[in-house]
């Protein structure tokens, strides 16, 4: 498929794209968390799409998926409303206060600290301590 | 069981008794059984309180026929959750796997069987098996299965599961109603698939003296469901105390969320999304990928499929807003986006099904195992190879944004 952007066309191979992004929507459905650290990379590496076409275009495709899956958990009754109240405006908070702080940490440090936080609750979810 | 079809063979033995000696042989021992368990008194049954706020200790004591043991099998009355199992074990006999989703809604909140203190080291032998313990088989060994009454009566739905239901993600077809004794075999099951660990289900505290007086002290732990709870000793299957009840109260900000069927503290999950969403934004992931282990590991009482449920619309507005301020300055390839959007919109459909279908156990599994590949994928951003190629890259983004910002300005 072509595509055009900001005067630029692009050749993308929509069955890798459709197919990665119906594994990932699953996942992440599943698993109730946004996606784009995964379909970033499958945009960019697997597509070889350049970042400023990816950024905004994952966001809307991951979009589908979380109103899809939105509903369907809402269908199911694993919604929960007072549970969602209290972190909702949370959320909203900590998107308005992070660009301030993001202007003063370095984004490779945060990276790092992410990678060691996100190895410690995976082995937490494991079950290795 | 066996007591009340115990007594019409020996009304019709007392007839036959006038022709035959051998029919009045098995009539009378059947007559005693039946003469014993009239005389067996019901239990008594006395609180110390009747008030208990978002959990505490309640002592329970009362009279039981002497030499019996006492089990006490208390319940939240108020509130209901949720149970759901997807039976997917093979067979024993068959070796078919049957596919059978199970699923009610009348689990109470809170459910719990108190057994003599001497059982104590059966229920570590049940605990040595590890997450493959049998509700069960546990109840059984423990001789509680006469005490087991309450979520045997609740209504459980059971769905034949097919490989295409799943696809459109539908629960499958409804079978028909189970009888009393597959209901009552499928509720333990639910019990355990709801309550997971041996210790919220079963506590051996019941201190019975030699002469049936019995004492316990009864520990509702905190972050229940509040309202009545119930409460019932309880010597064999018909011989039973009165219930008796207590109430739990819970007081803001500690909040009982219906769906999870527990209560907490709400500031808790606020101050943690809070930090979550700002260290998402740092780091360029969703704060679902945080967020849920999180939450998992520090609330261990909710259920995953709330947690899923609950942090996926959080995450939904964030998304919403971030596509808001990107097509304002027409940075978003529609035809791309929604081309993968479309295929990403089935898995979605699909997605929280399986959440429902999986326990908790293989929940973190797989979770556990998508966070080490992210991380992973969080290190390879940090390597010297990708951070020269993404310099470029996000120079190039900038420069972009700066003309797409521009050109949506004057157009105002």
């Amino acid at each position: 498929m072509k595509i055009e952007f900001w005067g630029q066309e692009f050749q993308v191979n929509m069955v890798v794209g459709c197919i990665g992004g119906f594994l990932i929507a699953i996942m992440s459905s599943m698993f109730g968390f946004g996606g784009g650290p995964f379909m970033v990379p499958l945009m960019t590496v697997a597509l070889r799409l350049p970042m400023y076409l990816v950024v905004g275009s994952s966001l809307l495709a991951i979009f589908f998926n979380t109103s899809v899956s939105t509903m369907r958990h809402y269908q199911f009754g694993n919604f929960d409303l007072y549970f969602f109240l209290a972190m909702f405006p949370a959320a909203i908070l900590g998107g308005y206060i992070a660009p301030q702080i993001a202007k003063r940490v370095s984004p490779l440090v945060v990276k790092r600290i992410a990678c060691v936080g996100l190895v410690v609750l995976a082995l937490n979810l494991l079950g290795v301590y | 069981m066996k007591k009340r079809v115990g007594i019409v063979p020996w009304l019709f033995a007392a007839m036959v008794m006038l022709f035959g000696v051998n029919a009045a042989v098995g009539a009378e021992a059947d007559a005693q059984t039946a003469g014993q368990q009239a005389a067996m008194a019901a239990p008594t049954i006395t609180l110390d309180k009747t008030e208990i706020n978002n959990g505490g200790t309640i002592k329970v004591s009362g009279q039981a026929p002497a030499g019996k043991p006492v089990f006490i099998e208390v319940w939240a009355a108020d509130h209901t959750v949720r149970a759901n199992r997807f039976d997917s074990e093979k067979d024993k006999d068959t070796g078919k796997r049957p596919y059978i989703f199970y699923i009610t809604e009348e689990m109470p909140a809170y459910y719990k069987t108190f057994v003599p203190k001497e059982l104590q080291p059966k229920i570590d032998a049940a605990k040595k098996e590890g997450k493959k313990w049998s509700y069960s088989a546990l109840l059984k060994d423990l001789g509680a299965d006469i005490a087991y009454s309450v979520p045997a009566k609740t209504k459980i739905e059971s769905y034949q599961s097919t490989l295409m239901a799943s696809v459109i993600g539908s629960r499958g077809d409804l079978l028909p109603a189970m009888d009393e004794k597959e209901s009552r075999k499928r509720s333990m099951q639910l019990v355990k698939a709801r309550f997971q660990s041996i210790d919220k289900v079963v506590a051996a505290v019941v201190d019975v003296k030699p002469d049936g007086s019995y004492t316990a002290d009864i520990k509702i732990r905190d972050g229940l469901a509040p309202g009545k709870y119930k409460i019932v000793a309880v010597v064999d299957k018909k011989v039973k105390s009165e219930v008796a009840t207590f109430e739990n109260k819970i007081a803001f900000p500690m909040v009982y969320l219906e769906n999870a069927g527990t209560s907490l503290n709400i500031f808790y999950p606020f101050v943690l999304s809070l930090f979550v969403a700002i260290f998402g934004v740092l780091m360029g992931a969703g704060g679902g990928f945080i967020m849920n282990p999180l939450l998992l590991a520090l609330f261990p009482a909710l259920p995953h499929t709330v947690v899923a449920g609950t942090v996926t619309p959080t995450v939904l507005f964030s998304q919403g807003s971030g596509i808001y301020n990107y097509s304002k300055i027409k940075f978003i390839n529609w035809k791309l986006g929604c081309g993968i959007g479309t295929a990403m919109l089935l898995g979605g459909f699909i997605g929280p099904k399986l959440t429902e279908m999986i326990t908790l156990d293989q929940f973190k599994f797989a979770f556990g195992w998508i966070l080490i590949i992210l991380a992973a994928l969080m290190l390879w951003q940090t390597t010297p190879g990708y951070l020269a190629k993404n310099k470029k890259e996000q120079s190039i983004l900038k420069e972009f944004k700066k003309r797409a910002e521009e050109a949506a300005k004057g157009k105002n």
